[in-house]
């Protein structure tokens, strides 16, 4: 991340908005209030975001949401969206059966 | 674990082409798919390409994915379907998910070739069934055979939201409206063009407020927005559809990019997030390589030439081809691909060109609206005279802005037709030259922009001929109705001629007979409802 961000940032209490009640991450069902509540409650980045609310971590793996939590976060706390990072992608890219993790073939 | 000189990440037009680079160099490739299907995107592109004979023009995209992939397998590359890639580890190694086990496989060098995803815009409603990416709208269509739905709403005029919109016609839907929150068609003007005289309105500076529904959509309220793209309150109009359709824009899948660790940057220009590369599309990590869609969104056409430019450098890392032979392959291909990236839509560009490269000005109907008005038409070069159309049979080219593309030129055996060493010059006529009225240029042009006038054929009366795409393809004789460019009924039309042959490839040539003073202005046939009374 190119800026340090204060855990300060945000000092104001949360407003709620009427769009709010629409979804953003569609495999996990999270709204866009959830996403912003999560931000005043401290979540300043998309991986705590992520690890607090499961966005990004159904079917699409955030190949949908994470543009559109990006936007709202960098909304919420006045930053360029240049300057937000994604969540760090990790191995398996693409859901999977834990049968089939568990049949991996590496040793053979 | 097995071992392959090149592993190539994803079977679109990227991943193919330097898949067939890489082979026909001598090395060992396996390319790897998600799908069951070769191709990429190109298996669902039922539409003849832009570009020129060496990108691969006027051939369907689905053509262009197949003879691909015989390509590679001539070449003795291994493809693997339904094999997901999961993961990249260090030293080029990688997970892959196939009938539920995992195998690992290592590359000495490897090409990321994932191509890129549909963007969403959220909106009240956006998850309600019958809100569907206008990618998945052309799977359902080309590849399963089913109608998405009956009314359509498009968001989006990029060239995604245009293809598509006429290919939900084709499939028997209405398409309701195209909208765009951009004040101008985001894509190009010809394929505007090909629904506006179908009678689709476009709704430039609108955007989509909710879908209405309980359970699917079953209407839409659009609005429009101002410069500033804040909804205009009291603009609201509603759309009675079943289904919203959404083409706004595409990003870069670059997770496997990231996974690797290759440096990214995120660059709006580009779609997104996406690796950072040099001019062989080697990433940050030597011997990883990036090519299409996923390295920055453009086109099948250049996908192609990154791949053969990223399988080249990869063979002459391996040695095996020479430093020299490399640079002579890469140029060749590097001055292609600035070829396809010149004109209005490339990457010089911005959204505020006004004027073609020729100096022409641009049609303001037609990035608003989606056809050329009657007063602009004969600025252009591909417009005949008052005086070329006393003379008998001309060629009209609407093809009004500098986009990479040329195959009318090669199309027409007597030279009547311009393009010039620049491929994104505008088409302009030869009137010296006799058009003998084969029609090939018609059937050539991926706009659809090219059409044959004969003002005087029989007292009163002229002829236009016309591509046609629709099926039942009508019967001569049929009596139907002449629409203008914006879709408007200007008059009843005889189907006179229909032709059909197979280098045509599907397209057909319909020529109608309108009053002669329409004939500048009938540009396309209207089959009548049966039983309906024409007068
Ligand atoms: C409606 C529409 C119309 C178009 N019209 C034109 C046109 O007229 N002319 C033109 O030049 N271009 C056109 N394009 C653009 C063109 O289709 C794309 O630019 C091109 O397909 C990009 O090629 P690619 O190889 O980079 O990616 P893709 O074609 O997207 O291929 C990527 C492949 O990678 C696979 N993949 C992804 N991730 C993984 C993984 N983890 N493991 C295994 N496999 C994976 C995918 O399954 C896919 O098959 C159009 C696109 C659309 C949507
Ligand atoms: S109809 Fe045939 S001869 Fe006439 S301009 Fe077209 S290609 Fe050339
Ligand atoms: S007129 Fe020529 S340059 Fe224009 S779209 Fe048709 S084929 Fe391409």
């Amino acid at each position: 991340m190119s800026k340090i961000i204060g855990r300060a940032l945000k000092k104001d209490d949360f407003v709620e908005m009427p769009d709010d009640h629409i979804i953003i991450c569609r495999c996990e069902e999270i709204t866009k209030g959830e996403i912003r509540r999560a931000i005043y409650e401290g979540m300043y980045t998309m991986n705590e975001i992520k690890r607090y609310l499961r966005v990004g971590m159904g079917l699409c793996q955030g190949q949908t949401c994470n543009k559109l939590v990006k936007a709202i976060v960098a909304k919420e706390l006045g930053l360029d969206m240049k300057d937000i990072e994604i969540p760090i992608p990790r191995s398996p890219a693409r859901p999977i059966a834990m049968k089939a993790y568990a049949d991996d073939g590496y040793m053979r | 674990m097995e071992r392959f000189e090149l592993i190539v990440i994803g079977a679109g037009p990227a991943g193919l082409s330097a898949a067939i680079e890489a082979a026909s160099c001598g090395m060992s490739v396996i390319v790897f798919d998600e799908n069951t299907r070769p191709g990429g995107q190109l298996f669902k592109q039922i539409h003849k390409f832009f570009g020129s004979k060496e990108h691969k023009a006027k051939e369907r995209g689905f053509n262009i994915g197949k003879n691909l992939l015989n390509e590679a397998e001539e070449l003795g590359v291994r493809v693997e379907l339904d094999s997901t890639v999961m993961g990249i580890f260090r030293n080029k190694e990688i997970s892959v998910m196939k009938n539920d086990s995992v195998k690992h496989f290592k590359g000495n060098s490897i090409v990321i070739a994932t191509g890129a995803s549909e963007n969403m815009v959220p909106f009240k409603g956006w998850t309600l069934p019958g809100v569907i990416g206008a990618g998945a709208a052309q799977t359902m269509m080309n590849i399963h055979g089913i109608k998405p739905g009956n009314r359509v709403l498009m968001v989006g005029s990029g060239n995604v939201g245009l293809v598509v919109g006429y290919q939900l016609i084709q499939a028997g839907c209405i398409l309701e409206a195209i909208i765009d929150a951009a004040p101008r068609v985001g894509g190009y003007g010809v394929h505007a063009a090909k629904l506006a005289r179908i009678g689709v309105p476009f709704y430039m500076s609108h955007t989509i407020k909710l879908a209405q529904g309980i359970d699917r959509v079953e209407g839409a309220i659009i609005v429009e927005v101002d410069k500033s793209w804040k909804p205009v309150s009291g603009s609201e109009k509603t759309l009675e559809v079943d289904t919203i359709c959404i083409a706004v824009g595409l990003s870069p899948m670059s997770q496997l990019v990231r996974l690797a660790g290759c440096k990214t940057l995120d660059d709006p220009k580009k779609g997104g997030i996406v690796p950072l590369c040099n001019e062989y599309g080697e990433t940050s990590i030597s011997g990883i390589y990036a090519a299409g869609d996923v390295a920055g969104i453009e086109e099948a056409s250049s996908a192609m030439i990154q791949g053969k430019i990223a399988g080249a450098a990869a063979s002459k890392d391996q040695g095996y081809i020479s430093e020299d032979e490399f640079k002579a392959r890469q140029k060749k291909l590097e001055n292609s691909l600035l070829q396809l990236r010149e004109g209005m839509f490339g990457h010089k560009s911005t959204a505020q060109v006004t004027h073609t490269d020729e100096g022409y000005e641009l049609s303001h109907s037609l990035l608003k609206k989606g056809y050329i008005s009657d007063t602009e038409l004969s600025h252009y070069p591909g417009i005949p005279t008052e005086d070329d159309l006393k003379d008998g049979l001309v060629p009209v080219i609407e093809c009004t802005q500098n986009i990479p593309c040329n195959p009318c030129q090669d199309a027409c055996p007597k030279g009547c037709i311009k393009v010039g060493d620049n491929i994104t010059n505008l088409p302009s006529i030869e009137t010296s030259v006799k058009c003998s009225g084969c029609g090939m240029c018609v059937v050539s042009c991926s706009g659809q922009a090219i059409f044959l006038v004969k003002q005087n054929h029989s007292p009163g009366y002229g002829l236009v001929s016309l591509p046609y795409e629709f099926s039942p393809l009508p019967d001569v004789g049929d009596i139907g109705y002449a629409l203008d460019r914006l879709g408007n009924v200007v008059s009843k039309a005889e189907v006179i001629s229909i032709k059909k042959t197979p280098v045509m490839d599907e397209t057909a040539v319909l020529t109608m007979k309108v009053p002669s003073n329409l004939t500048m202005k009938a540009r396309f046939f209207k089959p009548a409802m049966k039983e309906e009374k024409i007068i």
